[in-house]
């Protein structure tokens, strides 16, 4: 018969002894946490100093800490059953922290709330809600762990987890169950003591495992670098990147041990995926691995027996990892940092990469085409010369300069802007912004590119620039930054939805796959302006992994220029997915996206859609240009 | 082994390039240089030579201040040091004065082993290594794709015509010219580059070398290729046609 108001039930009295076993187990416990969490600590501490860390901008911090930390929208969002059940544990626990105060205070024979007072009553109420959720939820993760097993967990069960599950549980219950006991009887001193023993337990168990979230999460997520992809500098002469343990900082140290081996960066690698050895949680573990193996001071290499070379250069650098991480975890500042410390060293041997940095270092783009096929271009398609007069430079980069999507792409835009009235032009001479080898990690080219292209730009006087080219847009904007202050710079699709009340509307109910390009998307949080675009000219359908969660097209990270694939297609698994949409069009605003899909649909059987650049997709529903040309001089020869 | 490698810095592959005002030469002011290819290749083959038999690689090249990159790249790669033969006046001097310099700076050096790229990228005469081991006085091989030391001196490969290859075997010390290709290059890196800040780089006056003699090549003018195509449709019949053919090929052509 359960009681009308039930109470918490307490022992009411504690002998000496007791006290004093209690005593004694708690500063065990506490010490059995330290013993593992302080080395732990201290490795982090040991490790190099950032270089560009500042604890600045204290208001998105906070902001970031409530909303990730204290509301888990991050959590929720991305994996709305898991991560709810997850934040009813945390709420859980957030709650019980008075009721956890109590309980030991009680242990020692001064506790401070009443539970028949008003205020204890309440509480002990409002903390019995969240222990049924909490309970509730460490049950859903437990089953869906070790019954559901989804992939992305890992092959291996986990046992450790298991155990966790258990105490969390156990500490729900115990605590639920002193309502149904009442006050000074046995039940509620063994109910007391099972509880304090979960909690004695489970504390050292903490610094052992993935638990150790609970206690460095909090601050991953408050000191993070800051911004997305925040590539460090590299600094004075000994500095070549990650490569060994003297090279990893306070930053890569802390994410390491904040892991809680979620699998959600794994989930949404485009090389995990398509079955490459790269698996972005295993990056992460592996640093951990050693620092608690060799440590920081070490100079064994971190690519060798932790993490594997062959893997690091298996990245895209398309940044769904580092988005979907709810404790922190900055990987591509770590990925790029590994790169580094590969190729500044030069113990990274690729015929292919050779073969690009060797491109990059004698000629002009990273296709290794001579630059009179650029002039040529420009010439042929009249497109006019920036001399300073014009508002804007239009960038070409390499793709749009020599590669004949990248072209059409160029000549649309070219056409749209014409239709628009905009003054703009193209340089005379142009270098490869170094995207590739920025993210590949060569900083000796990217250096010499970054700083002759400032150059080139400064005597043109070069104020505002737009490009068809994510990666450009990215490299000049931010990547540049290290070696002097670039012009203002922005995507074609951002230009074109800022006209997008004079350009005229389509009649169309095509439907258009648009993808959104990782440098555009996540990196540059482009989404609303080429949707805006695309419902001028037809109608908009999403695949299903859209915006944030956008599926890499498999070009980037330098990985365009490297050869042959292993496995399974990056590039066909997500076209795939964009032509499953029954579109009748897939839109892209990228060049090297638009690259990597028309060779993935050019495979497919059947027929496939179309494949356009939104430029192209405006472009389309223009009217026809006035004056055409004359190709043909009098007198039936043509002339070249 | 002690292998000489002779580069020369060269107008960049994708360089527009326009005639100077004199037309003996091409305007210089705005442009960009880099390593002579067959050279970077030449770098490539000695570098791998020092890694299987040991020994130091020491890198070469005639021209003004600004070879000064092109050398530190090849001490970046992984040159051991470097000889600048600092010389203003290239345009005045022939194959001949060229190698007569180099021959110079090496002579000191007791190399076992000098190689040169097999031509240049600007004036491609391919005769600078040639005329440069007559003057040493070793024997030489030219369009040479790889090297291996043997116990009696060195086995190479030689690149013909039409995918023949020849195997010449010759004795240390030589000079050799080197065809691109051959390997697959190295890139420099960042490590290479600070590192080759503290390798030495010697620098010898061309003047100190002795005065240039007076050219025995000169080279007279350059001027750009005229592309020109036209296109012309004979009318008539197969006979007509056949007869205006013959008689443009002979008058106009000149081929006949």
């Amino acid at each position: 018969m359960i009681p009308v108001h039930a109470t918490l039930a307490e022992p009411q009295y504690f002998s000496v002894l007791e006290k004093l076993l209690f005593l004694i187990l708690v500063v065990a416990s506490g010490a059995l946490f330290w013993r593992r969490f302080g080395p732990i600590l201290h490795r982090i501490l040991a490790s190099r100093k950032d270089p560009d860390f500042h604890l600045d901008h204290l208001g998105r911090r906070l902001w970031d800490f409530f909303a990730e930390v204290i509301c888990q929208a991050k959590v929720i969002r991305q994996r709305p059953l898991p991560g709810l059940a997850h934040a009813c544990v945390f709420w859980g626990f957030c709650a019980f922290a008075l009721v956890t105060l109590n309980h030991a205070a009680v242990g020692f024979g001064v506790g401070f709330l009443d539970p028949a007072g008003f205020f204890g009553r309440f509480y002990f109420y409002l903390a019995a809600a969240f222990a049924i959720a909490c309970a509730a939820g460490i049950f859903g993760l437990f089953a869906r762990r070790f019954f559901v097993r989804p992939r992305w967990l890992g092959a291996k069960v986990s046992y450790e987890s298991g155990i966790i599950a258990g105490l969390i549980f156990l500490l729900m219950i115990t605590y639920l169950a002193a309502f149904f006991t009442t006050d000074g009887t046995t039940a509620a001193r063994v109910l007391w003591w099972v509880h304090t023993l979960a909690l004695l337990v489970f504390v050292p168990i903490i610094p052992h495992t993935k638990h150790l979230h609970l206690v460095l999460s909090p601050a991953t997520v408050f000191l993070s670098r800051g911004e997305f992809s925040k590539i460090p500098p590299l600094v004075g002469d000994e500095d070549f990147g990650l490569v060994t343990g003297k090279d990893l900082t306070q930053l890569v140290s802390l994410q390491a041990y904040s892991c809680v081996e979620c699998g959600r960066c794994s989930e949404h690698c485009p090389a995990t995926n398509t079955g490459k050895e790269l698996n972005p949680r295993e990056i992460v573990l592996g640093v951990r691995a050693y620092l608690n193996g060799p440590g920081p001071a070490s100079e064994e290499p971190l690519l060798g027996k932790y993490n594997s070379q062959t893997a690091v250069f298996q990245c895209t650098t398309c940044g769904a990892c580092e988005f979907q991480c709810p404790v922190g975890i900055e990987h591509l500042p770590i990925m790029v940092g590994l790169r580094r410390g590969a190729v500044n060293t030069g113990t990274w041997e690729d015929d292919y990469g050779a073969k690009l940095f060797n491109q990059l270092e004698r000629g002009s783009n990273a296709l290794g085409i001579s630059a009179l096929e650029r002039d040529k271009f420009i010439q042929k398609q009249g497109l006019p010369v920036f001399d300073g007069t014009q508002e804007y430079c239009l960038w070409l980069g390499c793709m749009g300069a020599y590669d004949p999507k990248g072209r059409e792409i160029v000549t649309a835009f070219a056409r749209v802007m014409d239709y628009l009235g905009t003054s703009y032009g193209v340089l005379k001479k142009e270098k490869c912004t170094g995207d590739p080898v920025r993210r590949l990690g060569n900083d000796l080219v990217f250096q010499t590119l970054a700083e002759e292209n400032l150059k080139n730009l400064a005597q043109n006087k070069v104020k505002k620039i737009v490009s068809i080219c994510p990666h450009c847009v990215r490299t000049i904007q931010e990547d540049w930054k290290a070696y002097g202050t670039p012009p203002e710079i922005e995507h074609h699709t951002e230009f074109m939805a800022r006209h997008a009340d004079r350009l005229p509307k389509q009649a169309s109910n095509e439907k258009v796959a648009y993808h959104d390009p990782c440098y555009l998307g996540r990196y540059r949080d482009v989404y609303d302006e080429p949707r805006a675009l695309v419902q001028i000219s037809g109608r908009l359908v999403e695949a299903p992994r859209h915006k944030e969660r956008s599926f890499c097209c498999g070009a980037g990270g330098g990985l365009a220029f490297l050869g042959e694939e292993t496995g399974e297609r990056v590039s066909h698994m997500r076209a795939a997915e964009l032509v499953a949409t029954g579109a009748q069009t897939v839109g892209t605003a990228c060049p090297f996206c638009n690259s990597m899909f028309r060779d993935a649909l050019g495979e497919m059987n059947g027929t496939a859609p179309q494949l356009l650049d939104v430029a192209q997709l405006i472009a389309r529903g223009l009217p026809e240009p006035i004056a055409a040309v004359a190709t043909t001089a009098p007198g039936g020869s043509t002339r070249e | 082994m002690r292998i000489v490698v002779a580069i020369k810095q060269v107008p960049e592959r994708d360089a527009q390039v326009r005639i100077d005002a004199s037309a003996k030469w091409i305007e210089e002011s705005d442009m960009q240089y880099a390593m002579n290819e067959s050279d970077a290749y030449a770098l490539e083959e000695a570098l791998q030579l020092k890694e299987k038999n040991g020994g130091e690689v020491i890198v070469l090249s005639v021209g003004p201040e600004r070879v000064g990159t092109t050398i530190r790249e090849a001490l970046a790669k992984g040159a051991d040091r470097a000889i600048h033969v600092d010389c203003n006046d290239l345009a005045n001097r022939d194959a001949l004065a060229v190698a007569r310099l180099l021959a110079d700076a090496i002579k000191a050096e007791n190399a076992d082993l000098v190689l040169t790229g097999l031509q240049s990228d600007d004036l491609g005469y391919g005769q600078t290594g040639v005329i440069l081991a007559e003057l040493l006085g070793v024997p030489h091989a030219s369009l040479i794709l790889t090297v291996e030391k043997t116990d009696g001196g060195l086995k190479v490969k030689r690149e013909l015509e039409a995918g023949w290859f020849q195997e010449i075997e010759l004795p240390m010390p030589a000079v050799l010219a080197i065809q691109s290709g051959g390997n697959k290059l190295r890139y420099a890196t960042l490590m290479g580059i600070k590192k080759a800040k503290t390798k030495e780089m010697r620098v010898a006056a061309a003047s100190d070398l002795g005065a240039a003699p007076a050219p025995l090549a000169v080279l007279e003018g350059i001027a750009l290729p005229q592309k020109q195509r036209t296109t012309q449709i004979l009318p008539g019949d197969a006979k007509q046609a056949a007869a205006a053919l013959v008689e443009k090929l002979k008058f106009e052509a000149r081929v006949l």
